[in-house]
C-alpha cells in the first residue's frame, strides 16, 4: 500500500487517520510538505523513500539537536540510512504531535537517545546526548569533568537499579515526572 | 556534648549569624509527616530520635500529621505557651505550613518567637543543606555514612532567620523562608518535588530535554536594591503614599507589614530599579544559601543577612553556558564564572509581572498561583536553634540529620 504525491485518496486519508495521532488536517499538511521534497521523476512513483539529507532541510527539523537519531529511528530503510517513506514520516510526526500519549513519546525517545541502538541509555549515549544538546565545536563542549559530574548526576537520578545503563521502564519513569517533557518533545508543521 | 555545642557556636558566629541564649530545658512539639523521606521520618523517630530527646531531657510530644495543612492549622490554633519550641521533623513543606500558620494567628508577633527546628528524618531539605552550610562543615547528604558522635543539642543558642512576605496574583500573603522562583528553575523545581525527599541531584534527562527546547520568559523585574536607605518599617503615616493601608492583603492585621511594597497597580518609587531586558530564562530570588540539597545557589548567603539574593539569567544564553551554570552552582561556582547572561544582586523587595500568558512560580518549591508577585524581606522575623544530631544506624546506612532547637528569647 503505497501513495503516490498526486492525491491522498478518501480511504487513505482516513485509514492513516486511524493508525496515527494525527488529524485529517494535519495528514494532507504532512501530504503537501512531503511532497515538496520530492523531485519530478520522484512525485509519480509509489513509495518514495527521501533521503535524510532532505528531510533534514524541512524547518521544523533542521534545529532540532536530534534531527539525525529521529531519522534514523523512524526509517524503515533496510540500509538503515535514515531515509523516510510518507508513511515513515506520519509515523515520526504522529509521535511528535500534540495527541500522542506520554508512552509513545517516552518510548520513542529511548530510541532517540539510544545512540549505539543496544536497547539501553549507557554513558556513551547519554555523552552523546548532551554534546547534542550542547554543540559540535569545543567552545561549546561540556570539560570532560563537567561531563563526568552531568553523567553521575543522570544516573543517581534515573538508574534505580544502579547496573550502570538507564532501560526503558527506568527512562520512562523518570520521563513521567517531567510535566512538559509532552510539550517539550513535539513537532508540529 | 560540651564541646561539640561550643564548636557549633564558633561555626556559626563565623558565619556571622547573630546569637541569644536561653537556660530553661525545652519541651518540644514534634510535628511529622510520616510520608516524608519515603516513609522513613516514623522509624528513625523509633529507632534513634525518640531515644536521643529522652536522652537530652527534652520533654516531646510527637503529632503526626494526617493531611496538607494540617501543621498549619494546628499551629494557628495551638496555645503556644505550652511549648519552648516546635520541630519539624520533615522537609521544607511542613516548615512552610508552620511558619504561616503563626503568622496567620492574632498574636502572631508573640508566635513568630517559638523557636523552631527542623530534622530532615532521613531525607535532604535545602534549608539543612544551608544550614550546615553556614556552620562552614563539608557536604553531606542522607544516603552518606556518616561519623557517630552521639547526640549534639545546643540548647542554648539561637540564630535568626530571614523571612521574605510574597504576595501573589490574588492569593493572600504567603511567607517564606526559601526561595522564589519563576523560569526555568520553577519548571525544574516541580519535577524535582517528588524526589526532592530522597535529596537527589537535579539532573535528569527530562531536564536535559527540557533544555533542548529552551524557553524565553517574558516579563518585567524590578527591585528595591540592598543599598537603598529606605528604612524597613515605616511607620504609615508618614509615607505619602501611605503604603501600608493601600497593601490589600488578606491578612492586614495579623503579620509584620510590608512598607517596602506598593500595590501592583501604582508605579514603583524612584529608588526601585528595573531591569532593562524583558526576556529571561530564569530568576531565582534565594534568602537561604541552598535551593536544594546540592545547589548551593547563593553561597554569600547567611540566615539573617537581611538580603534576597536576586539571581537572573537573561536570554540568549547558549544550552551549554546554561548547562555549565547549574552544574558550577552545585557547589556555589556559578557567581564566578563569567557568564555574561547572568546577574546577581542583593536586594531588600522585588516585583515580578511575567508577560506569557501560561508559566510557573514556586514559593519554597512549591507552586503558587501564576501572575505578578511582590516580595519583600523581613530579617531574623523567626528563630531557629541550628546544632548537629548526628547518629549512627544500626544497619549500615547513616543519617545525618540537623536538629534546630529555636530557643525562646
Amino acid at each position: 500500500m503505497g501513495t503516490t504525491a498526486s492525491q491522498l485518496g478518501k480511504d487513505l486519508l482516513s485509514e492513516y487517520q486511524e493508525l496515527t495521532f494525527l488529524t485529517k488536517q494535519e495528514i494532507l499538511l504532512a501530504h503537501k510538505r512531503f511532497t515538496e521534497l520530492l523531485t519530478k521523476d520522484e512525485k509519480d512513483l509509489p513509495n518514495t523513500r527521501v533521503p535524510a539529507e532532505r528531510i533534514l532541510t524541512l524547518p521544523e527539523l533542521k534545529s532540532n539537536p536530534f534531527r539525525k537519531r529521529i531519522c534514523h529511528v523512524f526509517s524503515t530503510s533496510e540500509q538503515k540510512d535514515g531515509s523516510l517513506t510518507f508513511e515513515d514520516f506520519l509515523d515520526l510526526l504522529s509521535a511528535f504531535s500534540d495527541s500522542a500519549t506520554l508512552e509513545i513519546k517516552s518510548h520513542y525517545a529511548f530510541r532517540i537517545f539510544d545512540f549505539d541502538d543496544d536497547g539501553t541509555l549507557d554513558c556513551g549515549d547519554l555523552e552523546k546526548l548532551v554534546n547534542c544538546l550542547t554543540g559540535e565545536t569545543d567552545e561549546t563542549r561540556l570539560t570532560t569533568e563537567e561531563m563526568r559530574q552531568l553523567i553521575n548526576n543522570i544516573l543517581e537520578e534515573s538508574d534505580i537499579d544502579k547496573d550502570g545503563t538507564v532501560n526503558l521502564s527506568e527512562f520512562q519513569h523518570v520521563i513521567s515526572r517531567s510535566p512538559d517533557f509532552v510539550s517539550s518533545f513535539k513537532i508540529v508543521l | 556534648m560540651v564541646c561539640c555545642g561550643e564548636l557549633t557556636l564558633s561555626f556559626l558566629s563565623s558565619a556571622g549569624a547573630s546569637m541569644s541564649v536561653l537556660s530553661r530545658p525545652s519541651r518540644m512539639m514534634l510535628l511529622m509527616n510520616p510520608q516524608s523521606g519515603k516513609g522513613q521520618a516514623l522509624t528513625l523517630y523509633n529507632n534513634h530520635i525518640q531515644r536521643m530527646l529522652n536522652e537530652a531531657g527534652v520533654t516531646h510530644t510527637l503529632v503526626i500529621t494526617e493531611r496538607q495543612n494540617h501543621a498549619r492549622e494546628l499551629v494557628k490554633e495551638a496555645d503556644l505557651s505550652q511549648w519552648d519550641a516546635l520541630v519539624i521533623m520533615s522537609g521544607d513543606g511542613l516548615l512552610f505550613e508552620v511558619i504561616n500558620g503563626l503568622l496567620e494567628r492574632p498574636d502572631w508577633e508573640e508566635a513568630i518567637r517559638t523557636p523552631l527546628g527542623i530534622l530532615p528524618s532521613g531525607s535532604g531539605n535545602a534549608l539543612a543543606a544551608s544550614i550546615h552550610h553556614y556552620s562552614g562543615a563539608s557536604p553531606v547528604f542522607s544516603e552518606e555514612l556518616l561519623v557517630s558522635c552521639g547526640f549534639l543539642l545546643c540548647q542554648r543558642l539561637v540564630a535568626r532567620m530571614d523571612l521574605v512576605s510574597i504576595h501573589v496574583a490574588s492569593s493572600p500573603r504567603l511567607f517564606s523562608f526559601l526561595s522564589l522562583a519563576w523560569g526555568f528553575v520553577a519548571d525544574v523545581d516541580i519535577e524535582s518535588e517528588k524526589y526532592r525527599q530522597v535529596g537527589a541531584a537535579r539532573f535528569t534527562i527530562g531536564t536535559l530535554v527540557r533544555l533542548a527546547s529552551l524557553h524565553i520568559y517574558k516579563g518585567k523585574l524590578a527591585y528595591l536594591p540592598a543599598s537603598s536607605l529606605a528604612p524597613a518599617s515605616r511607620p504609615s503615616k508618614d509615607s505619602p503614599l501611605q503604603r501600608t493601608e493601600s497593601m490589600p492583603s488578606r491578612s492586614a492585621t495579623k503579620g509584620p507589614s510590608d512598607s517596602l511594597l506598593l500595590p501592583l497597580d501604582q508605579p514603583l518609587p524612584s529608588d526601585w530599579v528595573v531591569v532593562q531586558e524583558e526576556d529571561f530564562v530564569l530568576m531565582l530570588a534565594m534568602y537561604q544559601s541552598h535551593l536544594a540539597e546540592d545547589l548551593l545557589a547563593a553561597p554569600g548567603a547567611t540566615s539573617d543577612d537581611g538580603f534576597i539574593h536576586l539571581i537572573y539569567v537573561r536570554a540568549g544564553i547558549s544550552r551549554t553556558a546554561l548547562l555549565k551554570l547549574f552544574l558550577a552552582m552545585e557547589k556555589g561556582a556559578h557567581l564566578t564564572t563569567n557568564c555574561q547572561h547572568l546577574v546577581h544582586t542583593k536586594v531588600r523587595a522585588l516585583r515580578l509581572e511575567p508577560h506569557s500568558p501560561k508559566g510557573i512560580i514556586t514559593v519554597d518549591g512549591e507552586v503558587v498561583e501564576y501572575g505578578p508577585v511582590q516580595a519583600e524581606v523581613h530579617r531574623g522575623l523567626v528563630g531557629f536553634m541550628p546544632s548537629w544530631l548526628l547518629c549512627s544506624m544500626l544497619e549500615t546506612v547513616c543519617v545525618c540529620v540537623c536538629v534546630c532547637v529555636c530557643v525562646c528569647v
